[in-house]
This record gives structure tokens, C-alpha cells and sequence, in this order.
């Protein structure tokens, strides 16, 4: 089962930022700069960190990850927005084009 | 390895020339999954299985600085080091043993050598201080060591969870477990049958092939079968190991002209440069694409990697081609159905079933419908046609009577089929037609049978068979026999409730038709609303017949893919195609 995560980050140097962004693209959709909500398993999840601790330099970068529940209950519901956020809540269909 | 070592293990020695019959080394790491469980240590060795879970991937996370390995040299056991030494991520191999390993860390302190194994988790509250399988492994890379000529009388697991080392000595009762496993362990993997599932254990909901193993479900249909022989007592109802839901779905592509590229973990589909929309690679199981759909080699080569398949249809609607990766590694399995599909009686037991099952589910869906249409008439001739056909199906000894009788419950079926759809959705006749299909409800019905087969490759492909020789279809140049032959029981269920859906829910209108000098294909909006049903479906939880637990469709035909290869392997003694009441 999913969960719903908000991920965010700083960063300290322009490269590995553009490489933590690309990362996170490949996992969730990104709400605010430096801001992701990401759907995932733990296996999933498991996966992102790895990805990370590769990327980040533990002395100078901070992620901070929260566990916002299941995606279909408290997942979707602990967001509230104002003004627009850079993306909406994902399709989880199959997608057709 | 010095010389002198070499001769030193002079009687266990593999005769030189043996060929075929020397076994492979085993590897110490399946020693460990064989000792946990026979079957799943047979699974992965011989079979070649494996999945990723929670656990293999912290496992391995815990690894990676031990498995980085170092380049400096490591003394062999004849010139011992003058100062304590530690390499990691050592390879060695005992061919006296028979055994092979790569040591997390190997400690040298004169000529003792003591290795040390890194677990994830936290050390158990045991007098032996690690589980048996641990131990095991650990002794395995103690004999190693110790017929390369080294002084080796216990090793060390560090459990990474608590940050502690657990040393474990020698024995000869564990030397003498481990070399009893490890004979096991090849005379098990030497079997064309898998070793049996454990029964009812608490190991099998956290292993990481519970999908391939299908333990409770494999066990409640063997004690079946044993039980028609012995009177039978009643079994425990299979556990749910099984998740319910795939997380990942299918993505289709029919817009003409698109183009499917690969931007970091995603994928794009664009037309004329602009982007129509994006997917996670995470949430794509499959691609479809339709006709005059692009795909970038980039994309290829990262689903082949991820074992996505992509399926190629023509515009139309044809199956033309799957791509995925390297072929599936379980050989055993596809000697197994070739000898199968060689021998009349055993492939025509399986076609029984399928068969049986078809009709039945044919049977359920007709009942179902009349009973709302007709309010409750329990005796309409075509039920009973169909429960006659279907009994003689069960006992037909012949291949060709079983088609004909297919044959004349598909006809009885479809007569009443088509009356339960709008009359202008069907032609004047109440029957199948195709190649072209000539009124909508047969092109909507082509095209259901082409995704469901399409569905069904798929599964049986990623279980490991070949998905073109099959047990009831007859191979022919380019045709999914396989394939074909699982989605017979899946017809009714899947497609044929699917287009009844559609056109009595008025999904599909007469504008979502072309006709063209009488023949009828979908438009590209007709087309999406097919595959929105059709996936719809696919998502629906249905109770399992026989096990008991709710699951979704989609799960229903990997898991009879699966259920398919332990009949071919004659782990169960009969197929159970699925069936609705």
C-alpha cells in the first residue's frame, strides 16, 4: 500500500540541487521549489533513500521526509493549499492517451 | 590459490571430465535461503527466481560498504600476514567443498582467518546467537576458508541493527548440518519438483517470492488432490500473502503520431513537441502502443531494464509484438510444458479445465443477465445446453471432440449473448464475426479478446513459459497458443461483462463506430473507452473461488499463470481454472 510523503529539501550546491530535483521527479510530483509529494511503498521509498545517501553530502544538505499516511485517506487530506501549487494530486488510473 | 592447498583436499575432489554431472559450486548465500526454507532456496539457485522485497533491499543497502570491496592484496594461507589484516568483499571457492562465497569481511590474524558476515538486522536472543540459517552460511565460509589452507574455528556475524558481533564457533555438529544441507540442497535442486511449500509457517508473509511460491495455495490443491484418495479432512483457508492491488498500471498509447521518450525516471508522451502527458516509470507495469506511436531507445532500454514489457499493436488493434528484456531464466519450466504440450493425455487434462472453466463462467454470466431480463427463469435452454456441454467437456478423452464441444457452447452462448446487447449494436445474425468484425458488438468484442490475450502473454511470459506452444490451441506460425488457451476462461469474464458494460451504459454510441463497406472498427474515442472499460475491470476485486480472499482481476491471471505452472509441473494434479458463481 502507498503512502503519501512530503519531501523537502535544501541543498547546498547548484548541481547536486538540479540533481536531487531530477531525482525526485522520477518519484513524486513537486509542489513548491524544493517541496515533492510523493507517493510510495516502502519498497519505493526504500529505493529514494538509496538514490539519495548516493547524491547528498550529510555535512552540508538537510531532506526532511513526513509521512503524511495512506494515499486515499489522511494522505490526501493533510494538504491544504492557497494560491496554486505547482501540481495537483496525481491521476492513479491507467493512463490513455 | 597455492598449489600445495590445492592438493591438499585430495578424496572429495570432482573426478576431472565429469561434464554435465559435476555440480555448479553452490553458492554459501542460497546455502542460507535453502536452510530457511528448501523451497525457496531451490527457487532462486535452480530456478533463477527472484523479487526485490523490503528486506533483500536493506540487506543489501546494509552491504554496500563491505561490498565495495578493497584492492589490496590478500597473503594466501602459506605466508601468513605479520600484522592483523582486514579485506572485504573476498571471493573464494572450495571445489573439495563444492562451495563458493564472497566473504563480507575476512579478518587475518596469523594464520587464523576469521569471517565476519554482515546482517541488516538485529542480533536474535538465541543461546546458538544467530538463527540456523546464519550459522550455516558462516560455517560454509568457515570450510572454505579452511580448505584454502587456512586456520578458521568460528566466525562472526555483525548484526547492523544492534551494532553487534555474535561469534560462532566450529563445531562439528554445525560442520557436520552444514555439509548435510548443502548435499540436500543438491539433490533438491537436481529434481525436476520443487521441494514442497512450508506449511502454514510464519517465514512465508515476509519472504520475498511468497508471489511465486504460492504456498498456501499450492498446498490446499495438492491436499486436495490427496484428499480425494484418503476421505479427506477440511484445510486451513490460504493467508493472504498476496497483495491485492498492483501498484502499477498500464499505460496506452493510441493517439497517432506520438512520442514516448524518457526524461529521468519518467516518461513523456508528446505529439508534435508538445507534451501530452507524463508517468512515473514506478507507476507503469506495461506500454501499449497503437499503430504510428515512436519510442525512444532510451525508453527501451530502461523498461527492458525494469522488466517492463511493451506491447506493440497495430492500429487496428492487432497484437503484434511484445519487447521486453533477457529471456525468463526458469528453463526447467519450459522443457516441462514442451513435454507437456508433447504428450496428447496431458495436455488435453489441462484443455479440460480450461474448457470446463470457460463454458462454466459462459454458464454464470447468461444466468446472471436472463435472470434480471427475464426474472428469474432458472430453465431457459441455453443454461441447461450450456451445463450439458460443459459436462461432457469435464470427460471428453479426445482433443477434437473437447474443440467441438467449445465450438457448440460458444454458439448457444452467443446467441443469447448478442440479445442482451442494443439492437443497433449487433448485426442480423447473433454471432461471432470477425476479420473484419461487421457490426460494432463484435468489433468491441475483437478488440477486448486482443487486449485480454495481450494481458495473458504477458503473465505467462513473466512465469517463465513459452507463451507460443500452447495445450489447446494448436501452435501455429506467429500465434500466442499459450496465451490464448488461459484466456478462454477469462473471456466471459473479463471481456464479454466489459462490453456489456459499455454498450448498455451507453459508453459506446453509434458515433463511436466507422464503417466502411461493412466493416466496423472503433474510433480513437470508441477505442479509449474500450480500454477505460476494460482496465476498469481488471481493477475489480473479485472473492477467490477456491482461496477464499479478495483480489483483483488483474492479480487473478498472474496468479493462474502461476497456477498453470505447477499443474505443467505436476505439483498439483489438476489446473483449477477460475470460476465465478
Amino acid at each position: 500500500m502507498r503512502h503519501a510523503y512530503l519531501i523537502c529539501y535544501d541543498i547546498a550546491t547548484p548541481k547536486r540541487l538540479r540533481i536531487v530535483h531530477k531525482t525526485l521527479k522520477g518519484f513524486g510530483d513537486p509542489l513548491q521549489f524544493s517541496v515533492f509529494r510523493c507517493e510510495l511503498t516502502k519498497l519505493e521509498l526504500h529505493d529514494l533513500r538509496e538514490r539519495l545517501a548516493g547524491v547528498l553530502h550529510d555535512d552540508e544538505d538537510r531532506v526532511m521526509i513526513a509521512n503524511l499516511g495512506p494515499i486515499n485517506g489522511r494522505g490526501d487530506e493533510s494538504i491544504e493549499f492557497w494560491g496554486a501549487p505547482l501540481s495537483l494530486a496525481p491521476d492513479r488510473g491507467p493512463t490513455i492517451v | 590459490m597455492a598449489a600445495e592447498t590445492e592438493s591438499a583436499v585430495p578424496s572429495s575432489d570432482p573426478p576431472v571430465g565429469a561434464g554435465d554431472a559435476q555440480p555448479d559450486l553452490l553458492p554459501v548465500r542460497m546455502l542460507n535461503e535453502f536452510a530457511y526454507c528448501p523451497r525457496l532456496g531451490t527457487l532462486m539457485w535452480a530456478d533463477g527466481e527472484w523479487a526485490p522485497s523490503l528486506d533483500t533491499r536493506q540487506g543489501l543497502f546494509t552491504h554496500r560498504r563491505v561490498d565495495k570491496g578493497d584492492r589490496r592484496a590478500v597473503p594466501e594461507s602459506d605466508a601468513p600476514p605479520e600484522e592483523p589484516l582486514h579485506a572485504r568483499s573476498v571471493s573464494l571457492s572450495a571445489p573439495g567443498e563444492g562451495l563458493t562465497a564472497k566473504l563480507d569481511l575476512l579478518e587475518l590474524d596469523g594464520p587464523v582467518a576469521t569471517p565476519v558476515d554482515y546482517k541488516k538486522g538485529k542480533a536474535p536472543d538465541l543461546p546458538e546467537g544467530a538463527y540456523e540459517p546464519e550459522r550455516v552460511q558462516l560455517c560454509a565460509q568457515g570450510l572454505i576458508l579452511r580448505e584454502n589452507g587456512y586456520r578458521c574455528d568460528e566466525g562472526v556475524l555483525y548484526f547492523a541493527g544492534s551494532r553487534r558481533r555474535v561469534s560462532i564457533p566450529f563445531d562439528d555438529a554445525l560442520v557436520e548440518r552444514t555439509r548435510e544441507l548443502a548435499a540436500a540442497f543438491r539433490l533438491a535442486a537436481a529434481n525436476d519438483r520443487l521441494p514442497p511449500p512450508l506449511k502454514d509457517s510464519p517465514k512465508c508473509p515476509r519472504c520475498s517470492l511468497v508471489g511465486i511460491c504460492l504456498p498456501d495455495e499450492t498446498n490446499l490443491l495438492s491436499a486436495e488432490a490427496a484428499d480425494e484418495h484418503t476421505g479427506g479432512a477440511l484445510h486451513r483457508k490460504p493467508r493472504k500473502l498476496l497483495p491485492a492491488l498492483s501498484e502499477a498500471l498500464p499505460l496506452y498509447v493510441q493517439q497517432q503520431g506520438a512520442f514516448v521518450g524518457k526524461s529521468g525516471d519518467r516518461l513523456t508522451v508528446k505529439l508534435e513537441g508538445k507534451k501530452l502527458t507524463d508517468a512515473r516509470l514506478l507507476d507503469v507495469s506495461q506500454i501499449c502502443l497503437f499503430g504510428n506511436v515512436m519510442l525512444s531507445a532510451p525508453a527501451i532500454s530502461e523498461l527492458a531494464r525494469r522488466g517492463t514489457p511493451i506491447c506493440h499493436f497495430s492500429y487496428g488493434g492487432w497484437l503484434n509484438a511484445i519487447t521486453t528484456g533477457l529471456a525468463h531464466k526458469n528453463i526447467a519450466l519450459r522443457i516441462r510444458q514442451f513435454e507437456v504440450a508433447a504428450d496428447p493425455a496431458a495436455s488435453l487434462g489441462i484443455a479440460r479445465g480450461i474448457v470446463a472453466g470457460k463454458v462454466r463462467n459462459q454458464r454464470t454470466l447468461l444466468r446472471r443477465q436472463l435472470k434480471e431480463r427475464d426474472k428469474g427463469d432458472r430453465n431457459h435452454p441455453a443454461l441447461t445446453a450450456l451445463d450439458d456441454y460443459r459436462q461432457r467437456a469435464e470427460h471428453t478423452t479426445e482433443a477434437g471432440s473437447l474443440l467441438g464441444l467449445e465450438g457448440m457452447a460458444a454458439k448457444t452462448y452467443f446467441a443469447e449473448f448478442f440479445g442482451l446487447l442494443p439492437p443497433w449494436s449487433r448485426g442480423d445474425t447473433n454471432g461471432r464475426n470477425r476479420r473484419p468484425p461487421t457490426d460494432p458488438a463484435n468489433a468491441v468484442l475483437s478488440f477486448l479478446y486482443s487486449l485480454l490475450t495481450k494481458e495473458l502473454h504477458v503473465a505467462v511470459q513473466s512465469v517463465g513459459f513459452d507463451p507460443m506452444l500452447g495445450v489447446f490451441h494448436r501452435p501455429r506460425y506467429g500465434r500466442p497458443s499459450l496465451a490464448l488457451d488461459l484466456a478462454e476462461e477469462f473471456r466471459p469474464l473479463v471481456a464479454d461483462s466489459a462490453t456489456l458494460m459499455l454498450f448498455n451504459n451507453g459508453e459506446l454510441s453509434e458515433e463511436s463506430f466507422l464503417s466502411r463497406a461493412g466493416a466496423v472498427a472503433l474510433t480513437d474515442a470508441g477505442r479509449r473507452s474500450v480500454i477505460a472499460a476494460f482496465e476498469r475491470r481488471l481493477a475489480q476485486e473479485v472473492t477467490h473461488p477456491i482461496f477464499g480472499y479478495r483480489i483483483v482481476y488483474r492479480r487473478v491471471l498472474e496468479v493462474q499463470a502461476r497456477l498453470l505452472a505447477r499443474a505443467v509441473t505436476g505439483e498439483i494434479e489438476h489446473y483449477p481454472a477460475f470460476t465465478t458463481r
